[in-house]
């Protein structure tokens, strides 16, 4: 295990023991909440996972390098951002799923414009986000939001 | 419906990838095993993040103190209802539609416009367990920067947003509730199948098809109690009660 999981499991298993020291009733009951959550999402987890490894075989480095390496357009990552917007997949398998493009040889641009689109724009989320919140706020929220992963992933590019 | 036709409704994206491997094991079984090696890796580090991260959502879900926080996002809470809202968003479990019924509720409580943007976005990209996750597939240096610019471009974001939108260009209709029939009602657009309400009272609850549904609708002294608990434990409060 690497050094980073070894301090977050420490962290985690420590304050789990308080937790049940100060209160099992309620620790018990949010694990069951979250496990419960978690259920839900491990056919999906699973999937992508074994997905990636199809990925990795059809698609070579060489492929993943002349399409989105270094050299890769502003049109490859406005590419990842929209697929990022109108992609719903929880957060949790799109970590792997970029890292296993960026080490495969993606530059980190359009990498990053997926993750943050992925999350923040939702085209599919739209009708519900509007019905709450009203069209105007939805279509600003998302505009920007789209705009602004596009700068934050340029400037992850030039700083990393 | 049958337990198999159920499964694979539930289950799309994984049936697609088990036939997927299957089709590659008859006709091109050097790229299946090839790909299995390949996915391997990502199994074996995501087993290994995967209970701690878990655990560490529930441990927030029950110590973070979200009904203080919540208290401090009313009318002219400034900059201290933004830090607030930053932090809501932080440290709450669930998919970016959770956060809409929360946001509503908190808004017409006074929450201003600049703070519900603010707590969307951070519901939906900065939550302290995925980026643990984030860190551990890209890289803690890259994870600390996204993290950075995200942070500040929420910010700039939501001053931008309220210079647009006005209190008053968003509803002020409540949660919708589909039918007025029905008292007790889940919005299955909003329950994230935490499977809460069920275990709390199984006498009322009950999953189906990834969705909490009501079971029944007559709620006596007895079980007043546990369908009330229900409701407030809901995390995206999608039960409502009329």
């Amino acid at each position: 295990m690497d050094p980073f999981t070894l301090v977050f499991w420490l962290v985690t298993v420590i304050w789990f023991i308080v937790s049940i020291i100060k209160d099992k009733k309620k620790t018990l009951s949010s694990i069951k909440m979250s496990s419960g959550m978690m259920k839900h999402m491990a056919g999906e987890i699973i999937g992508i996972l074994f997905l990636i490894g199809i990925i990795l075989t059809f698609l070579p480095p060489e492929t993943i390098k002349e399409y989105a390496g270094q050299s890769s357009s502003l049109i490859t990552t406005l590419i990842f951002a929209l697929v990022g917007c109108i992609t719903l997949i929880p957060a949790f398998v799109a970590f792997p799923l970029a890292g296993s493009l960026v080490n495969a040889g993606a530059s980190i641009v359009p990498v990053v414009a997926f993750l943050t689109t992925l999350t923040m724009v939702g085209i599919v989320t739209f009708p519900l986000e509007k019905k709450e919140f009203g069209t105007k706020f939805t279509l600003i929220r998302n505009s920007l939001s789209f705009v602004f992963a596009i700068v934050i992933a340029l400037i992850m590019g030039v700083a990393l | 419906m049958s337990k198999t036709l159920k499964f694979i409704k539930n289950n799309k994206l994984l049936v697609l990838v088990v036939f997927a491997y299957l089709f590659l094991g008859v006709f091109m079984p050097d790229k299946a095993l090839g790909s299995l090696k390949n996915s391997l890796y990502y199994v074996k580090e995501m087993i290994m993040i995967m209970p701690v991260i878990l655990l560490l959502t529930a441990l927030i879900n029950a110590w973070v103190p979200t009904k203080t926080i919540e208290k401090n996002l009313g009318k002219d809470s400034g900059l201290k209802g933004n830090i607030f809202s930053f932090l809501l968003g932080s440290f709450s479990a669930g998919p970016i539609y959770a956060a809409f019924p929360i946001s509503k509720t908190l808004f017409s409580k006074g929450a201003s416009v600049s703070n519900i943007v603010i707590l969307l976005s951070t519901w939906a990209v900065v939550k302290v367990p995925m980026l643990l996750n984030e860190a551990k597939f890209l890289g803690p240096k890259f994870m600390a920067f996204r993290w950075v610019l995200t942070s500040v471009s929420i910010f700039l974001m939501a001053y931008i947003t309220s210079k647009f939108v006005k209190k008053e260009d968003i509803p002020s209709n409540d949660i919708s509730v589909d039918s007025e029939k029905n008292l007790l009602h889940i919005s299955d657009d909003y329950c994230i199948a935490c499977n809460l309400c069920v275990k709390i009272a199984p006498s009322h609850f009950e999953m189906n098809n990834k969705k909490a549904k009501v079971i029944n609708q007559i709620i006596d002294k007895d079980n007043e109690d546990v369908v009330n608990q229900a409701i407030e434990k809901c995390p995206s409060k999608a039960i409502s009660f009329k």
